[in-house]
């Protein structure tokens, strides 16, 4: 019989999924648009950029002149995802051995100061708070948050999962499934015109 | 300009709003919805945008600009929106959002897609400011000049309400030059040449104020030996200015003109000439407005003359254009049209110095004349400012010349020229073609 502190998480993480599948599930209903116009280059191949290539520092500018908060953006991801696996092993019971907990606590403490700056970021430019809502301080906090409780653990920390967890269909946290879903339509858009790769369509 | 808006908002009925909202609900599929939620609003776009760059203000990021339109969307078609509206930025369609929204789509924006390539992502953002405009235009607020060169399309056959008398007088006058030019009195243009390869179409701007742009055109097809012809009736004007307003039945209805003159005529091949938004609109918007694939292929002028390049119908003297060159990537010949090769390839054959601009190709600044900014009038200032940032690329190369292989952008970069004292001369790809063409006949005429 788990914990009630378990089934809790569980029961939001149950709610998490079902409002992401629902909502992807609701934009797919929208329709999709049949394309009529003769391809010039790999749709597939353009996706595969899309995920790789297409996301480094040497294709984007935006990256290469922000680089300090692209790393803190990897860096936080890289902890909510270590967070995210710590939580599971706890659910299931299982401790990590001492030599993946080292590299886990460093993701985690990096995510956290990576969170941190960043949420600071947003608070302190006054283009990007204008362009904020209450959501991104909301889903930067409860994010950050539960990376950083992660590292201790404990009632607290997974407190901290389920409130991360029942907001993530009701914010922009919701981007955990529609940057794939976006990221993969860009790389198709573009690669059946022969933009990604570059070059790929009329390269010789 | 601004009266005018607020005249046209404060007209506005309920019924009129609650028709461009479903204009807009019914332009979305699945794609743009799962846009719609993924914006994180990290704002890491804002320098992409020429605009922001020019003017760094916030309704002039990209996301910003986004968020109007996303804005409306949670507000109406989430739960979360509708629930919880202040907590996730919803706000309801109103007068104050149709003016954000004008604002937004036509006034700040030139649908380079340079934000799409730089947002972290991954949004589209042009397809969601189309979605935008289409609802605007539901409700007349596309700006009336830019509409006004969609109707000339619609009832003339070409933008620019040239008569069929007058299009065919100067393409008679155009043939006379040719054949001066050349020494060769069977250099030709043929009109209306029935079951010709090629139907070559051309920008109306180039009847009216760039005869020399068609006659280069008309000189390369001659030295290359090939057949090709334009018409005399609707199907020779390229361009669609409904790309820009988003009215896709009004596309549609362009777009037919060239798929007709191509039935009409017989031809197997339709050429497109130097123009980006021409080029987008007949080769991927137009089987798509039509609702059908093209039983023919759509190629530019560039990939033409690349081919008769490489395949040597056509041979250069490079020494012929001495003067240091750039190019200009039109936004919507390479960002959206997948063209970005032939025309570095073409020019580095014909001219002696081609020196690139920093960024390039996929990453080059939009002029700032896409989107039909040329022809929204009331936008010519921010027009100016954004474009720049493209004078500043220029200048940095040094170069004499600036190749563009689009007319639209060629308006645009000679008020630039102005405007900012570059001092460079603009022309299209095919008159530095043109001018590099080496023939025994062109040997005799000039020697």
């Amino acid at each position: 019989m788990p914990s009630p502190l378990v089934f809790g998480v569980l029961a939001s993480a149950a709610w998490a999924v079902t409002g992401l599948a629902l909502l992807r599930i609701e934009a797919s209903a929208y329709g999709r648009r049949a394309l009529h116009a003769a391809p010039a280059g790999d749709p597939a191949a353009g996706v595969r950029y899309a995920f790789t290539g297409a996301m480094r520092p040497g294709a984007k500018e935006s990256v290469r002149e922000h680089l300090h908060s692209y790393v803190a953006g990897l860096a936080y991801h890289a902890g909510i995802f270590a967070a995210l696996g710590l939580l599971v092993c706890t659910l299931v019971g299982w401790s990590p051995p001492g030599l993946v907990r080292m590299p886990v606590q460093a993701f985690l403490g990096l995510g956290a100061l990576s969170g941190s700056s960043l949420l600071l970021k947003r608070l302190l430019q006054p283009e990007l708070r204008g362009l904020s809502h209450p959501d991104d301080f909301v889903s930067n906090l409860l994010a950050t948050v539960f990376v950083a409780l992660a590292q201790i653990g404990g009632t607290v920390w997974l407190l901290s999962a389920m409130a991360l967890l029942i907001y993530v269909p009701l914010g922009k946290l919701r981007h955990s499934v529609f940057f794939f879903v976006a990221r993969k339509n860009l790389g198709a858009f573009f690669g059946r015109r022969g933009v990604f790769p570059p070059g790929g369509a009329h390269g010789r | 300009m601004a009266v005018d808006l607020e005249l046209k908002l404060a007209a506005l009925t309920e019924a009129t709003l609650a028709k461009g909202l479903a204009v807009f609900r019914q332009h979305l599929q699945g794609a743009e919805v799962s846009y719609l939620n993924a914006c994180v609003r990290c704002g890491l776009c804002a320098d992409s945008c020429h605009y922001h760059r020019a003017e760094p203000e916030l309704e002039n990021v990209p996301a910003r600009k986004l968020d109007h339109i996303a804005a409306v969307f949670r507000a109406h078609c989430t739960p979360a929106g509708r629930m919880l509206p202040g907590l996730v930025g919803a706000k309801r369609w109103d007068r104050d959002m149709v003016r954000a929204w004008v604002d937004a789509v036509f006034g700040r924006c030139s649908l380079c897609g340079r934000c799409s390539i730089n947002c972290t992502i991954g949004i589209p953002m042009p397809s969601l400011f189309r979605a935008a405009r289409r609802a605007l235009g539901a409700m007349g607020l596309v700006p009336d000049d830019l509409q006004a060169t969609v109707e000339n399309s619609l009832q003339h056959g070409n933008n620019m309400a040239i008569e069929r008398e007058e299009w065919v007088e100067t393409l008679e006058w155009i043939e006379e030059e040719l054949q001066a030019e050349t020494g060769d009195p069977g250099a030709r243009i043929p009109i209306d040449q029935q079951g010709a390869r090629c139907l070559f179409t051309v920008n109306p701007r180039e009847a009216k104020f760039f005869p020399l742009s068609l006659q280069a055109s008309a000189k390369v097809f001659w030295a290359a030996g090939e057949d090709w012809t334009l018409a005399s009736d609707a199907g020779w004007d390229l361009t669609n200015y409904a790309l820009f307003t988003c009215e896709d039945d009004q596309a549609a209805a362009i777009v037919k003109n060239l798929t007709d003159a191509m039935t009409r005529l017989g031809c197997q091949v339709l050429v497109i000439g130097e123009c980006g938004h021409g080029y987008q609109s007949a080769r991927w918007m137009g089987p798509e407005w039509l609702k059908q694939a093209f039983p023919f292929p759509v190629v530019s002028i560039l990939e033409l003359m690349d081919e008769y390049l490489e395949e040597g119908r056509i041979h250069v003297d490079p020494t012929r254009n001495p003067h240091p060159v750039t190019l200009h990537d039109p936004c919507n010949l390479v960002r959206h049209g997948g063209i970005s090769e032939p025309q570095r390839r073409v020019l580095r054959r014909s001219v002696s110095n081609l020196v690139e601009m920093a960024p390039k190709g996929l990453e080059n600044y939009c002029c700032g004349g896409g989107g039909g900014q040329l022809a929204m009038g009331q936008y010519r200032h921010r027009r100016l400012k954004a474009g720049g940032i493209k004078a500043n690329q220029i200048r940095a190369t040094g170069a004499r010349i600036v190749a563009a292989p689009c007319h639209n952008c060629i308006d645009q970069l000679g008020e630039l020229n102005k405007e900012y004292q570059l001092k460079v001369q603009i022309k299209t790809v095919a008159e530095l073609v043109a001018a590099a063409l080496v023939t025994p006949l062109l040997a005799e005429v000039q020697p």
